[in-house]
């Protein structure tokens, strides 16, 4: 009875302690900039060097070469690297387009802010085609309406800009309107085209809204970085030129 | 067995009693409790600092420096959870070349205690991810996504209870709607379920239910959006019982947590560290069972 008595006293005294659950007096919110006063952990270090090193090993693999400096500002409405990106995307994706639809991608077009870095004559490695291309963007084919080709050659006109496009499509802006052929053919306005594009665009990235609503879409499953590196392996020496496939013969000078 | 509980008792009756005639400070200062929440987002693979050529973001990140720091941090005040807030993968060579292997071994091996799936998370299909599993020893927390019909069902919970110093500190995950944003062969047959519905249900189950002292929503809806689409000061605005909401998605570069309000006029922090591990975001939070210090009222010092 003794011990009872103590126990009740003491759960009494633990119960009055419980029921008052803590409350929160006081929140403070900060962040810390990761840089480098703090030191790196050495265990981490470790852990992560092999992964590094093989990372490193396969992004100096040399896998083409080419025999000048690629730009995509080395031009006036074209350049360089644009329309190598263009000629081998379209290279590489047509075989694919074809063996599922038993039809031909009639151009392709790609956005200048979508090349993010240059390639410098020499060696060509994985990692160039890294930079040139970090992000995940897929090709995809769009059937468009004459229309929406319209609505793209006045994008292209009001941008004024090297925006990558394919060597089957030649468009001249002269002092009358424009002159478009794809295919070495006038533009048919009965007639709808299937144009190589990425996801990123297709889905209204850079304003290029045209890709929006196509009559037809096909994804390809192909990455646009998997395309230049296996076009980049495949060709020994990177050939390319300035062809005019977009210009302008109001401004040029030359 | 009632032997065995009185015996327990008592010896914490004893521990109370030896307490009791301590000074008053040293009383008061038990009494206090301190709870550290570290949290990531959108770090994109970047296992390595951005080099000092980089034109934003040189000598920043570095996932061996963040372990340096997360231990420092740990070592001041044990009772801490390291949270991430989703998009773990994607963005360097070390995704393309491992997957996710190293990402999630080093999330490991700095302790994480959960994460939340990001739509770049499925940027290997719902199978890419579920084959790096073996490589997380921490939970992933997603309330919204109905994975009964993948590979991911049972392997991702929809929220998680850790007691660090007697504090329950219960932990939901929120992802955003898949539709329109990865492709669905990658995501398969997971269903998105209405966030705001679940965060109401949550905060619910977790405070009411299970008594949590803290509830905090793990998130990655995006910080805040110009049209309807629900983002973390939405889902702030329109729930209850959330303490904490630490979001992701948007790559929010804050100067400081928002304080903002929930739907009883209660405050709710938001809070968002940029993205690729440049920052470790710190939310610190003191417990108190002294009833005059209590009836104050919290303070939020951002």
């Amino acid at each position: 009875m003794k011990k009872f008595i103590i126990a009740f006293i003491i759960l009494t005294a633990l119960f009055s302690c419980k029921i008052k659950p803590p409350q929160l007096v006081r929140i403070e919110g900060k962040q810390t900039t990761i840089n480098e006063t703090i030191v790196a952990d050495k265990t981490f270090e470790n852990t992560i060097k092999p992964y590094r090193e093989k990372v490193e090993k396969e992004m100096n693999t040399v896998i083409s070469y080419t025999p000048i400096n690629l730009y995509r500002n080395d031009g006036d409405l074209e350049s360089s690297l644009g329309n190598l990106m263009a000629d081998l995307c379209y290279e590489r994706a047509n075989p694919v387009f074809n063996s599922r639809t038993g039809k031909n991608i009639d151009f392709a077009m790609f956005n200048y802010g979508g090349i993010r870095a240059g390639i410098s004559k020499g060696n060509i490695t994985n990692e160039s085609a890294f930079n040139l291309m970090p992000f995940e963007n897929s090709l995809v084919v769009v059937e468009l309406t004459s229309e929406k080709i319209k609505e793209l050659v006045n994008y292209l006109i009001e941008e004024n800009t090297a925006h990558p496009l394919s060597k089957q499509f030649n468009l001249t802006v002269t002092e009358k309107g424009c002159d478009l052929k794809i295919k070495n053919e006038a533009f048919d306005s009965s007639k709808t085209y299937f144009v190589l594009t990425s996801d990123y665009l297709q889905t209204g990235g850079d304003n290029m809204n045209f890709f929006k609503d196509p009559v037809t879409i096909h994804k390809l499953d192909y990455k646009v970085r998997n395309a230049i590196i296996d076009y980049f392996k495949e060709t020994d020496t990177i050939k390319v030129s300035l062809d005019g496939r977009f210009r302008n013969e109001k401004t040029l000078k030359n | 067995m009632k032997r065995r509980n009185f015996i327990q008792k008592s010896t914490a009756a004893t521990a109370f009693l030896t307490l009791g005639r301590l000074s008053l400070q040293s009383f008061a200062s038990k009494n206090t409790k301190h709870i550290t929440i570290l949290h990531t987002n959108d770090v994109h693979s970047h296992i390595d600092p951005f080099p000092s050529t980089d034109s934003r973001y040189a000598n920043q990140g570095g996932v061996a420096r963040r372990a340096t720091l997360v231990e420092t941090i740990r070592k001041e005040n044990p009772n801490t959870l390291l949270l991430d807030a989703g998009d773990i993968f994607q963005g360097t060579p070390y995704f393309n070349f491992y997957g996710g292997e190293l990402e999630f071994k080093l999330m490991s091996m700095m302790k994480y205690d959960a994460a939340t799936i990001g739509n770049h998370d499925f940027d290997n299909g719902i199978d890419g991810l579920f084959a790096q599993l073996p490589h997380a020893q921490f939970d992933f927390l997603s309330a919204n996504y109905d994975f009964k019909n993948t590979v991911l069902h049972s392997h991702v919970k929809p929220y998680k209870i850790f007691v660090k110093d007697g504090i329950k500190i219960g932990v939901f995950g929120l992802g955003i709607e898949l539709e329109g944003l990865v492709d669905p062969k990658m995501y398969k047959e997971t269903l998105y379920l209405d966030p705001l519905e679940i965060a109401q249900d949550m905060s619910r189950i977790l405070k009411e239910e299970e008594h949590c002292d803290l509830v905090i929503c793990l998130s990655h809806l995006g910080y805040h959006y110009k049209n309807e689409k629900i983002s973390d000061l939405e889902l702030a605005s329109k729930t209850k019982n959330i303490d904490l909401i630490i979001g992701g998605h948007t790559h929010t570069f804050l100067p400081k947590p928002t304080v903002t309000k929930n739907s009883v006029g209660e405050n709710v922090l938001v809070n968002q560290v940029g993205c690729y591990g440049l920052n470790l975001g710190r939310i610190d939070f003191y417990f108190d069972n002294d009833k005059n210090l209590a009836s104050k009222g919290k303070s939020i010092i951002v």
